[in-house]
């Protein structure tokens, strides 16, 4: 009784990279398979209905507050419990939701938001501005900031006004032109009444707590004040569940109607009668993180050698069976101002080892720190491991565990690897290469590309933000710090009755876990 | 494991009012030493979590973790103090009944581990009790027709069940009868948070075979052996010699004697159901105090690991004295005194 899961997990996921070698004739001669099963259509919309959720990814640190939503499973009982005042759309773009407008002054310093009337709280209070300051005040809060606050920083909370009761004025410390895409990713802008209460949360989505325990099990009821159209269950149960095996076979079996986060090598296992998969082409990323300021990769050419080593398509085919999106070591690809005309990267082994040469690098030793801190990432790494290989690179990869990679040495690994969420362009760079970014995990700083990002920043006109943008993207792609080899996509599982399920670009499970249009037939 | 039986160093005949009693003695000797075993098992526990890396905050804030929120949150959750103060706080906590709150959810440990005291038990009780029962009954079978078909079909069984990791047992269990061929049973076993164990009967079949056929094979093997050995014994080939029926042999005269070694065994078995269960409960997602352990280590959530890892050496003292004391039980010339 001593032979391990996570022995067994390994040999098993040995016999599956042979299998894989396979799968990728498949997935390339398919073409885009993902369009096979992008929505469920489960006959006509019915009212009423339980849906059973069996979600991997909490914990017993699972919250029900909006400040503080963490994983992927957090989003699943927040996103139906509350609203932001911008959202995203299945497309990954923003839309307002509680927000009806925001305008902001020429130089983006100062933006006024008013918001729609008539809405009210599970708890019965009308939303007004009063809820929408409370809410920024919380996340901004010195003494125990949100996990949006980062990415919120440059308001400046003490000076938000109320203008009337549904219109506030909100000033900016720094120019601000991206606020209404930093409002609409996952948990910024969740609107929460005036002296929330975690214990009985209230808050102005589709469905409002009925019960939760951290780590097991939460319902939700259908609320029935909701002021959008009337959701067709009348009952949500998310389980938690600790691993994929135990979640797709409550899923076989027929105790939960719908999955998430699945890895790709269950597809087949999943996909049946009364069965089915929903792919999405999410648009998080999971980068390998090279550090700019330290040996070896301080020399531009062995950052630019290690980005031609990876076979991009390779990767994908053996990480998530060729279903995630090829990237181009630039972040953000479904934002509006990504630039799709930067040709795409391949894999170039004679290029690599000749500017290894330039660099004095021939015989480049490495190690990269992995973890399974995402789907795919361990494997991606033994993947790099090997095509670098080719070029004579030799790196071991060194598996930590989770509390290990986001221990003290966090964004300070050498060579490592990192997930994020979705998120628009220039948000992205104010959490992850600005010199002031909380998350600089490549220690990124170009002059130029700060510059740059401050005249972006202080530019309101969507046109002229995203032709600067683009520049700072070229410099990222001809010197960045990070390999992004692929953007992952989002595997999920529901029962064939399942029906209004869409798949997204957002990157999080099931449509970003909404519900409201969802129904069982 | 379990030491043999300490018997009282005592010579002479004794006086009436300091008769020998072994059963006492050794309870009331072996709680002293037990109550002491679990105070340093909370210290190397402590001790162990210390030398982890990160700490509860960075494993809630994870790569949200600005040093703002970082420090904001240890402060809340008292991490910056120091080492011994923390242990020394959560010690006279335990010592008043308050196993503190999870650094986690910040809901008390107490509520938090005692509703999986109760489903882990009745997993370990369940699959403890129809293993026994069997196992002894096969092994009688097996050593009443010794090198039968019956017996090496058995025998070879057994030994290539105890080759299979109970993983790998369940998820055949579930391929077989849950998910794949026939979906007699849920392949997954959640309660609603709140309700008892035996509320939900269907939930238990499959958690519960999988560790019937993981320690089946332990007893059985010890039974068969010890059966074999009484039934060579003179005392059966007298009681033979005398008539007495084949099934009154087995039962009454071999049975006894073949007993105690096997309860040893039994013991171990169910000491280690108390960790097979971690597997087992980790597979069926069930509710029990495993699951509840493995991500109370990936949280760092120190009192619930403390909680719960106390509980299970809590219940490593009680099942070895109880063993022990059983051994001594039915083993009548273990208790006298050695003269």
């Amino acid at each position: 009784m001593n032979f391990s899961r996570r022995d067994f997990l390994k040999a098993s996921l040995a016999g599956s990279l042979a299998v894989g070698a396979g799968g990728l004739l498949d997935a390339c001669g398919t073409g885009n398979t993902i369009k096979a099963f992008t929505t469920s259509t489960a006959g006509k919309p019915r009212m009423g209905g339980q849906l059973r959720a069996g979600l991997t990814g909490g914990s017993t640190a699972d919250t029900l507050s909006p400040l503080n939503a963490i994983t992927n499973v957090d989003f699943s009982r927040i996103n139906n419990l509350y609203e932001p005042l911008v959202g995203l759309t299945p497309e990954a773009q923003p839309v307002n939701v509680l927000a009806q407008e925001l305008i902001s002054n020429k130089n983006a310093t100062e933006w006024t938001i008013r918001i729609k009337q008539g809405i009210t709280f599970h708890n019965g209070k009308p939303l007004t501005a009063d809820d929408v300051i409370y809410t920024f005040r919380q996340i901004l809060n010195p003494k125990a900031p949100a996990a949006a606050a980062a990415g919120l920083a440059s308001i400046d909370a003490k000076g938000i006004a109320k203008l009337d009761a549904y219109t506030v004025r909100i000033p900016c410390s720094t120019p601000f032109a991206t606020l209404g895409q930093a409002l609409a990713i996952p948990g910024y802008s969740d609107i929460i009444p005036v002296g929330f209460n975690p214990a009985a949360p209230a808050g102005t989505g589709p469905f409002k707590v009925k019960s939760f325990s951290p780590g097991t099990q939460s319902t939700f009821v259908r609320y029935d004040g909701y002021w959008q159209a009337r959701p067709y269950l009348d009952e949500i149960v998310i389980t938690d569940y600790s691993d994929q095996t135990s979640q797709v076979n409550a899923l076989l079996a027929g105790q939960v109607d719908a999955v998430n986060l699945l890895s790709e090598d269950v597809i087949s296992e999943v996909q049946g009668e009364s069965k089915n998969v929903l792919l999405s082409a999410g648009g998080g990323w999971n980068p390998f993180t090279m550090r700019v300021d330290a040996k070896p990769f301080n020399d531009v050419r062995v950052r630019q050698a290690m980005r031609l080593l990876v076979d991009r398509q390779q990767m994908n085919d053996l990480v998530f069976g060729g279903f995630g999106t090829l990237g181009n070591d630039v972040f953000g690809i479904w934002a509006p101002e990504y630039d799709h005309s930067l040709p795409q990267r391949h894999q170039d082994i004679d290029q690599a080892k000749s500017l290894l040469k330039a660099a004095g690098a021939e015989d480049l030793h490495i190690t990269l720190v992995t973890s399974d801190i995402a789907q795919g990432t361990v494997l991606a790494a033994q993947v790099f491991a090997q095509q670098a290989s080719a070029a004579g690179v030799s790196v071991s990869v060194d598996d930590v565990t989770v509390n290990e990679f986001y221990g003290t040495n966090y964004l300070k690994w050498q060579f490592a690897q990192d997930y994020w969420f979705y998120n628009f362009y220039l948000p992205q760079v104010s959490l992850a290469t600005l010199p002031s970014a909380p998350f600089n995990e490549t220690h990124w700083n170009n002059p130029r590309y700060n510059s740059l990002y401050a005249q972006a920043i202080a530019t309101v006109p969507q046109a002229l933000r995203n032709e600067i943008a683009h520049e700072m993207q070229q410099i990222e792609y001809n010197e960045g710090g990070y390999i992004i080899p692929f953007f992952p996509p989002v595997v999920d599982g529901f029962a064939a009755n399942v029906g209004g399920l869409v798949s997204s670009k957002i990157g999080l499970s099931l449509n970003a876990y909404d519900f409201k249009g969802v129904w069982l037939s | 494991m379990t030491t043999a039986t300490e018997a009282p160093e005592r010579v002479g005949p004794p006086s009436k009012a300091a008769r020998p009693h072994p059963i006492r003695d050794l309870l009331i000797k072996r709680s002293l030493i037990g109550i002491l075993t679990l105070i340093l098992v909370s210290i190397l526990v402590f001790a162990a979590t210390q030398t982890l890396p990160g700490n509860a905050a960075s494993a809630v804030l994870q790569n949200t973790a600005t040093p703002q929120r970082l420090h904001a949150l240890e402060v809340q959750l008292g991490l910056t103090r120091p080492a011994v103060e923390q242990y020394w706080t959560w010690l006279t906590g335990v010592l008043h009944g308050n196993f503190g709150k999870s650094l986690a959810n910040g809901q008390p440990v107490g509520t938090l581990v005692g509703g999986r005291i109760l489903n882990s038990l009745v997993l370990v009780v369940l699959a403890g009790v129809i293993g026994t029962l069997i196992g002894v009954g096969l092994g009688v079978l097996a050593a009443a027709r010794r090198d039968s078909v019956f017996d090496h079909v058995l025998s070879v069984t057994s030994l290539a069940i105890t080759a299979l990791p109970e993983f790998v047992v369940a998820v055949v269990l579930v391929i077989f009868f849950a998910a794949v061929v026939i979906h007699w049973f849920p392949a997954v076993s959640v309660f609603v948070p709140g309700t008892a164990p035996w509320s939900n009967p269907r939930e238990l079949v499959l958690p519960v075979a999988t560790l019937v056929i993981v320690v089946v094979p332990y007893v059985f093997r010890m039974m068969r052996a010890s059966m074999i050995d009484a039934l060579e014994s003179d005392y059966v080939q007298m009681a033979r010699l005398k008539g007495v029926p084949r099934w009154r042999v087995l039962l009454f005269h071999a049975l006894p004697n073949a007993i105690a070694p096997t309860i040893q065994v039994i013991g171990l078995t169910f000491l280690y159901l108390a960790g097979g269960v971690v597997v087992v409960e980790y597979l069926f997602n069930y509710p029990g105090l495993g699951q509840a352990l493995v991500s109370a280590v990936s949280d760092r959530d120190i009192p619930q690991i403390q909680a719960i890892v106390l509980v299970l050496a809590a219940f490593y003292i009680a099942v070895n004295i109880l063993t022990d004391v059983i051994a001594l039980a039915v083993s009548p010339r273990r208790r006298l005194p050695r003269s």
